[in-house]
């Protein structure tokens, strides 16, 4: 990035996770801009005081050195380096004449002791200000152990300053669950587990992350995180909220994780696809990444408001996923916090504004073709039978005979027939060129300043030689010099498998994001992805190999005490699995799940009533479970209804799919509890568990128990826990013998069958033991 | 409950952490949902409240404030004439209309009468809301700046006509927590037109909590076994069995929190106990069947269909008694682009005596004073017919700029008249209500500054306000 650039740049912060350490600082301790003083600034201050021009109050910004330390309107300097009594600044935040008092009072922002203390002492100590950390160019910096894996060696460092110790590596069967689920979201099989545990050569857990990665599961498991960034769902969204086809794009998602492709290519491939010189069909699939956005058939829209809710949708998934820079306040004016302004927005919409759209889905067509661009992907079976049909339509036109003509109007038909199933996928093109407008407050109608597709004035220019249409954007965008999407991504991966990134706001690297809780390492892990050729599964295996991501997550008092959040890692981390992955290790556990990948999207079981409530008109109004194996695919390929989401989904903090989201909430609620007790998925899923412990768990009860445990949990119940789950069994048993009836009505929710020649009370009470297994905190949670 | 003093450490630790938005409210009541039932976030509400709880009957498709409210005895002898171009001033009607040749002034055919000390003028489409007249404080001169009826719903509930921000009731429940620890704080029912009335879908999202915590979301109760989703055991499933796997479930867990000493794990076990509660409490609250004949007389005839807005103004008065925070009432089929007449007299015949009939239970139990009752659609209707005008027929499109809505209840200035719409009821002539502003003042009578009822996201404090609304003081008691 240039010198020149990086002056206009300057800004961030937040929580307090660190905040002991200002607070507790000697008075010797050297203020760092970025560190400690950007966060208050940027909070208290640069609402009125910052980058906006609009807003800005006395003509004062305080995010550039210069215009803070220049003297003002009024005739005082806000900083004098070195002189906090000269300072106005500091004489303002101090005062106690509450008119001059800053920040006022209706900004509701108000400054602790700490904080007053914090300024005043940085501007004692010269005022040095910094350039935002996540503007700055990417640095290597050296490692400082290098015979530690070089995470660890970071991790390590810190974890010395803060006088606290790494925990020991977590248990062989711990460990195996932790990174199966982390990188196929599926549970190791006792069998894997076995296996594990009894390789003594060394290598042995290397060989389990090598195989991990080499399943096609980890597309699926990388897929669902994507999904949310994407925003991807089945339907459009607005009022009827009909169906889409996307799923094809969805498809290519998973392969091109399974094939490993490129981080930079999977970029380029899904903004500009269609661009590329020679573009595949699987190319222009991938550009359905920027369709994903909802879409209006609402009757009497105005097609223009909606064309510029897409694009705008596009901007700011965009900024959103690569850059991490919060565009969508620049729709309506320039960045209060960050260097970004309206222009900027609209120029990056000029980029996204020539798709051959109509701004409203027709709702008279059939809803895959209502919205173009599309793009038919017909089967190799359909299209044979397209291909089939034509040249008998050929035929038949050259046909003298009487009866051609009825024939040709016959297969007129039936080739519209087989058309109208031809699945399709929205693309993106550049058919329709429109002018740019930047639009006054957001507003759709109100033009302003023409504009050129052109990137953010502060960060690093476009090349020359790049074209300014989508493809340039996305070469730009992933150019080395360009530090944001190698940082970000990086920190995804982070927070994928640790629960929280290195950067907390994994979508706000601005100055109101939280600033990195290690900053060498996430500029390290940067510099690595980029130089390994944007190799994601490369990244993922040395994070995962990591001494700091193999340790045991027990908390240990003195690390709780001193770090409560784990930000520094003094033990492994522990938390509960998505939803998607709650679900597919108990269809895994069970032997129920199907395991194909890809293809439509599918209905598993769901509460009655839920759509009728809601739904009007011609999208799916009622919904239809599946039958037979698409009951038991992995949730991602669960049909996603924008406007009646599934609701175990939902109550698992999975996102609406409406707006790019890159961090799920985890919430703990009794509705999942009640979720995983009664819904018949579970209820289906503990039946079949229980026949696997009858059938395949030997003959005793103690090793059948061990069994349901070890599918479960991948580990063997200790005395104390089998002591609780044998008299659970007994009594469940005898109740279940004396109530028959209820046993049978216990078994006959979900529609997979389980052996006729099991005892029902016994199978009955098997199933409530399988039950419990599936609820147990440790079940849901990775740890 | 586990007294292990490791995890009193912890509790002691997140709650003592500074606000910093989500984090410490939902951190506290993972430790013990019974201190977020009780306590919300800390330092919420801003001031004692007037309200306590919020009852809003929602009726989606906008209803006809020319039918309903804002009476025009001058439009009759309008009848069929073409709207001043004075009046529309060019502005912006939706593609339903935009290409008819005229904007023909459509009169309502319904009589009005003034009601109340208060005077208030109500069509004969309302006869029971009538009674209450002296209650109710009526705003006329509401605007929105949405026409269409997905970002107009999604306005009115969030506050932004761009799907992903919090609902009001979702951001209540957030500032206050809620008053009864086995039921949600927010609780969302939804209901269907008896006649044939043109109903617009609703999203999950008009009662989602955005980038709020998902534990603030709308719940929604729904008629029959299962009021709320995955609440009934599985068949076969007793009560007694229910609670045997639970006592399993809890010391398989204990035996795993000793071992991790992980505080979530006492969450989980804490969640649970709370869910089989739950499993009493909300079937007993759904349960009509102990409610006296009486109830339902008073409710009408359709009170006795589960499901039905007459039996969901049952519940609602029976969740306000039970200290559920926001009880959000949808009723569908307003949206009458044609056969107006026709298909307002059943959405009145569905919606009068049952609301009614809720205010004054309300009132005689004690409980109207602390709770705000709000009432009113997404937009309002044309002046000018869409389709077909005739004597006795005309459809309306949809209306921005003008709309009706009551509110009663705690704070609320009974028997208010707020604002006026001009000859046509087209453009607002006096006081200027938005929604933001309407969504400020309630809540102020919730306790709230709506300014610094804020939460961080992406960078930003958001509020359900955005950057506006004022206090309508004219509203205030």
């Amino acid at each position: 990035m240039k010198a020149s650039l990086l002056d206009a740049l300057f800004i961030a912060l937040t929580f307090m996770v660190f905040e002991a350490h200002t607070e507790e600082s000697s008075p010797t301790t050297k203020m760092e801009f970025n560190r400690d003083i950007r966060p208050i600034l940027s909070d208290a201050c640069f609402h009125c005081h910052g980058p906006d021009k609009n807003t800005r109050k006395a003509s004062l910004r305080l995010d550039l050195p210069e215009e803070a330390m220049k003297k003002t309107e009024s005739g005082v300097f806000p900083i004098v380096p070195g002189q906090p009594e000269k300072s106005d600044l500091v004489r303002r935040i101090l005062t106690d004449d509450k008119d001059e008092r800053m920040p006022p009072t209706k900004a509701h922002k108000v400054l602790s002791t700490a904080q007053k203390k914090v300024l005043r002492k940085w501007i004692e100590q010269g005022a040095e200000y910094q350039i935002h950390w996540a503007y700055l160019p990417i640095s290597r910096p050296p490692i400082p152990r290098v015979s530690l894996n070089p995470v660890d060696a970071f991790i390590r460092q810190k974890l010395a300053t803060e006088n606290l110790q790494a925990a020991e590596e977590a248990n062989k069967i711990t460990l195996i669950r932790r990174v199966t689920l982390d990188l196929i979201g599926l549970p190791p099989t006792p069998a894997e587990v076995d296996t594990f545990v009894h390789d003594a050569a060394p290598g042995a857990y290397e060989r389990v992350v090598d195989r991990l990665l080499a399943s096609p599961h980890y597309g699926e498991r990388m897929a669902v995180d994507w999904l949310d960034a994407a925003r991807y769902a089945d339907t459009n969204g607005y009022q009827v909220d009909r169906d889409r086809t996307l799923y094809v794009w969805r498809d290519w998602v998973i392969r091109a994780f399974n094939a490993n492709q490129r981080f930079d290519q999977f970029t380029i491939e899904q903004i500009a696809g269609d661009l590329l010189p020679n573009s595949t069909i699987e190319q222009r699939i991938a550009t359905g990444f920027n369709r994903n956005h909802m879409i209006n058939e609402e009757g009497g829209v105005t097609p223009e408001e909606f064309l510029a809710e897409y694009t705008a949708n596009r901007v700011e998934t965009t900024a959103t996923v690569w850059l991490a820079q919060t565009f969508n306040c620049t729709r309506c004016h320039d960045h209060k916090f960050d260097p970004f302004t309206q222009r900027d927005f609209y120029s990056l919409k000029a980029f996204f504004h020539n798709v051959s759209e109509k701004g409203v889905g027709d709702y008279s067509k059939p809803s895959n073709v209502s919205s173009p661009p599309f793009l038919p992907v017909p089967t190799p079976v359909v299209s044979a039978g397209l291909a089939a049909i034509q040249t008998e339509i050929k035929q038949a036109k050259q046909d003298p005979s009487s009866g051609a003509k009825e024939r040709l109007s016959k297969l007129t038909k039936s080739l519209a027939e087989v058309e109208e199933t031809v699945p399709v996928s929205l693309v993106m093109d550049e058919a329709t060129p429109r002018e740019t407008f930047i639009l006054l407050r957001g507003v759709f109608d109100q033009l302003g300043e023409k504009v050129t597709a052109t990137t953010p004035a502060v960060m690093p220019p476009m090349g020359d030689d790049l074209p300014r249409d989508r493809l340039g954007l996305a070469r730009w965008l992933v150019d080395p010099s360009n530090p944001l999407p190698a940082r970000v991504t990086v920190n995804r991966f982070w927070q994928m498998l640790f629960g929280t990134g290195l950067v907390r706001t994994a979508e706000d690297f601005g100055s109101q994001g939280e600033p990195p809780s290690h900053p060498e390492l996430i500029d390290w892990l940067a510099a690595e992805f980029i130089s390994s050729g944007w190799n994601i599964k490369a990244t993922l295996r040395l994070l995962v190999t990591s001494a700091t991501y193999r340790q045991s997550s027990k908390f240990t008092p003195a690390a709780h005490q001193r770090d409560p959040e784990n930000r520094l890692l003094a033990r492994g981390p522990r938390f509960r699995l998505q939803g998607e992955f709650v679900r597919d290790q108990a269809l895994a556990a069970s032997g129920l799940l199907m395991e194909k990948i890809g293809g439509p999207s599918v209905k598993p079981y769901h509460p009655a009533g839920l759509y009728e409530q809601v739904t009007e008109g011609s999208g799916t109004t009622v919904y239809v479970p599946s039958k037979g194996e698409d009951l038991h695919r992995r949730s991602l390929y669960t049909y996603w209804k924008r406007s009646v989401p599934n609701p175990a989904m939902m109550l698992f903090d999975s996102p609406f799919r409406e707006a790019c989201v890159l961090r799920r909430p985890r919430t703990n609620t009794p509705l999942q509890a009640l979720n995983l007790l009664n819904d018949p998925t579970y209820v289906e899923a503990s039946r079949l568990l229980a026949q696997r412990m009858l059938l395949e768990g030997g003959s005793s009860i103690e090793s059948r128990l061990i069994y349901g445990f070890r599918l479960v949990t991948a580990r063997a119940p200790r005395p104390a826990e089998i002591t609780i789950l044998k008299m659970s069994l007994d009594r469940a048993l005898r109740e279940f013998n004396a109530d028959p009836k209820a046993a049978a009505l216990f078994l006959k929710v979900g529609e997979a069958t389980t052996d006729g020649k099991l005892d029902v009370a016994v199978l009955a009470s098997y199933t409530n033991l399988a039950s419990t297994l599936l609820n147990l905190d440790e079940t849901a949670t990775k740890e | 409950m586990n007294p292990n003093p490791f995890l009193e450490m912890t509790r002691r630790q997140f709650l003592g952490r500074t606000s910093t938005g989500i984090g410490a409210a939902a951190l506290a009541s993972l430790l013990n949902p019974q201190i977020s039932a009780a306590q919300g976030v800390a330092g919420l509400p801003h001031f004692a409240p007037k309200a306590k709880r919020v009852i809003w009957l929602t009726q989606a498709g906008a209803p006809s404030q020319l039918d309903l409210f804002d009476y025009k005895p001058g439009l009759r002898s309008q009848y069929n004439k073409d709207l001043p171009n004075s009046v529309r001033k060019g502005q912006r009607v939706t593609g339903m209309t935009s290409n008819q040749p005229r904007f023909p002034i459509a009169p309502s055919i319904f009589t009005f009468k003034q009601y109340g000390k208060a005077g208030h003028w109500l069509s004969e489409l309302l006869p029971h809301t009538a009674h209450l007249a002296d209650d109710l404080c009526i705003i006329r001169s509401m605007h929105t700046d949405a026409i269409n009826h997905d970002p107009g719903m999604t306005l009115l509930q969030t506050g932004s006509q761009v799907a992903g921000r919090p609902s009001f009731g979702s951001w209540l429940s957030y500032g206050l927590g809620s008053d009864n620890a086995e039921l949600p704080a927010f609780v969302v029912m939804v209901s269907r037109p008896s006649g044939s009335g043109n109903a617009q879908p609703l999203h999950e999202r008009m009662w989602g909590s955005g980038f709020l915590s998902a534990r603030y979301q709308g719940v929604r109760f729904s008629a029959g076994k299962d009021p709320v989703l995955f609440l009934a055991n599985s068949p076969g499933i007793t009560p007694e069995r229910r609670r045997a796997m639970l006592d399993d479930i809890a010391g398989l867990n204990r035996i795993k929190l000793d071992d991790y000493q992980d505080p979530e794990i006492q969450a989980r076990i804490d969640q649970y106990e709370m869910a089989f509660r739950m499993q009493s409490s909300v079937p007993e609250l759904a349960d009509l069947s102990k409610e006296p004949a009486s109830v339902f007389e008073r409710y009408g005839p359709e009170s006795r269909k589960p499901g039905s807005y007459a039996a969901n103004c049952i519940l609602a008065r029976r969740l306000a008694e039970r200290g559920v925070r926001f009880i959000q009432l949808y009723h569908r089929g307003w949206d009458q682009h044609s056969n107006l007449p026709a298909h307002i007299r059943s959405q009145c015949y569905d919606i009068d005596q049952p609301g009614a009939a809720l205010v004054g239970e309300l009132k005689e139990r004690g409980l109207l004073e602390d709770t705000l009752v709000l009432w009113g659609g997404e937009f309002g209707r044309s002046v000018y017919s869409q389709g077909q005008l005739t004597e006795t027929d005309y459809g309306r499109d949809h209306h921005p700029r003008c709309f009706s809505l009551w509110l009663a209840g705690g704070g609320v200035k009974p028997g208010a008249i707020i604002g006026e719409t001009d000859d046509f009821s087209y453009n607002v002539i006096k006081d200027p209500v938005h929604i933001h502003d309407l969504n400020a003042t309630a809540l102020h009578l919730m306790g709230f500054d709506h300014t610094r009822l804020t939460v961080r996201n992406q960078g930003r404090d958001y509020r359900l306000t955005d950057v506006h609304g004022e206090i309508v003081q004219a509203i205030l008691a």
